[in-house]
């Protein structure tokens, strides 16, 4: 199957994929406006909701030139969309602040890592949206780190819930870059889409995620470790056999709530 | 959160005074003040809370940092 993927089909499912990640992760920081331990993280809860809903419809228009949209349109239009790529983490609602924490600090710098990768890319209208996203997740990076060290210093039960909730976004973050070897991967990178192939944009991610995890003693239960070259390793065995490659997920149907 | 999390666990207690100005040739003035432990989410929270006008600077300081010269 990896031999009949083309470029313009790996890149149409890596926008798709962007566009569907942002769309939740946005829905998902919106259920909190009026829920998180603070007025303040509140409001900044709001402000990242509607920046991750901008970046959705910066990203979504750009799958209708895709010829894949002329086949199924409904497909292609946010409202009526029912085939999403997401990651099953975000199909349904954060249990807990911990969970919005444990997304805003590995997943959203994890499509951040795509459009850092992109800001010499090849496919312009990507080039053209990375660096004002980027501006924008410079403060959602700022947000997730401060409260990764917050509730990490807290202790008790209020860091075992936030170390609960990093380990269930852990490995679908890791595998969101997809297997070394991804034929999907590999054409973005030749074609000049993104600047790198799966394992440089996960370690790129790690470089990023690494330093507070290890900071706040929270990086041993993920094996992740930093080598004396400063390249970051987190051994984990991933559990390829469930990855959806076109879908960026660990399981095969999306159950949104 | 709050089944795991109380509330008051992650209460912020630090308070910082946030200044900010909309052209290079006005001074900086108080726009308001916000309540937060960490000091990067002291600027999250300012620049989220205080996003009225376009500003070309915005600054953080912590109000302890204060001396008082002349008292209310």
């Amino acid at each position: 199957m990896g031999n009949e993927i083309t470029e313009q089909q790996a890149l149409f499912d890596l926008l798709a994929a962007l566009a569907d990640n942002k769309y939740f992760l946005g829905r998902r920081y919106a259920e909190w406006c009026n829920g998180a331990p603070t007025l303040e993280s509140s409001v900044a809860a709001a402000a990242m909701a509607q920046d991750e809903l901008g970046h959705t419809r910066a990203i979504y228009p750009l799958l209708q030139d895709f010829p894949q949209a002329k086949e199924q349109p409904a497909e292609y239009e946010p409202e009526t969309r029912t085939r999403f790529c997401n990651v099953a983490f975000l199909d349904h609602p954060f249990t807990g602040w911990p969970d919005f924490i444990a997304a805003n600090f590995l997943l959203d710098t994890a499509l951040s890592v795509i459009f850092e990768f992109a800001q010499e890319s090849r496919f312009e209208p990507l080039r053209g949206r990375a660096r004002k996203v980027l501006q924008e997740e410079q403060v959602h990076a700022l947000h997730s780190e401060g409260w990764v060290r917050r509730l990490a210093r807290t202790g008790g039960s209020v860091r075992g819930a936030l170390a609960a909730a990093l380990e269930r976004a852990w490995l679908e973050t890791l595998c969101w870059f997809g297997p070394i070897d991804d034929p999907r991967g590999e054409l973005l990178r030749q074609g000049g889409v993104l600047a790198g192939g799966p394992e440089e944009l996960r370690q790129h991610w790690l470089q990023r995620v690494g330093p507070a995890l290890l900071e706040s003693e929270l990086a041993q239960a993920f094996l992740l470790q930093q080598e004396a070259a400063g390249r970051w390793v987190a051994p984990s065995a991933l559990p390829w056999e469930k990855w959806d490659a076109g879908r960026r997920r660990l399981q095969q149907e999306p159950a949104h709530v | 959160m709050s089944e795991t999390t109380p509330l008051k666990v992650v209460a912020e207690t630090k308070l910082w005074e946030v200044f900010a100005r909309r052209k290079y040739e006005e001074p900086l003035h108080q726009v308001g003040t916000i309540a937060a432990d960490d000091p990067e989410l002291a600027k999250v929270y300012a620049r989220s809370i205080y996003d009225e006008f376009s500003w070309v600077e915005m600054v953080v300081a912590p109000r302890d940092a204060f001396l008082s010269v002349i008292k209310p």
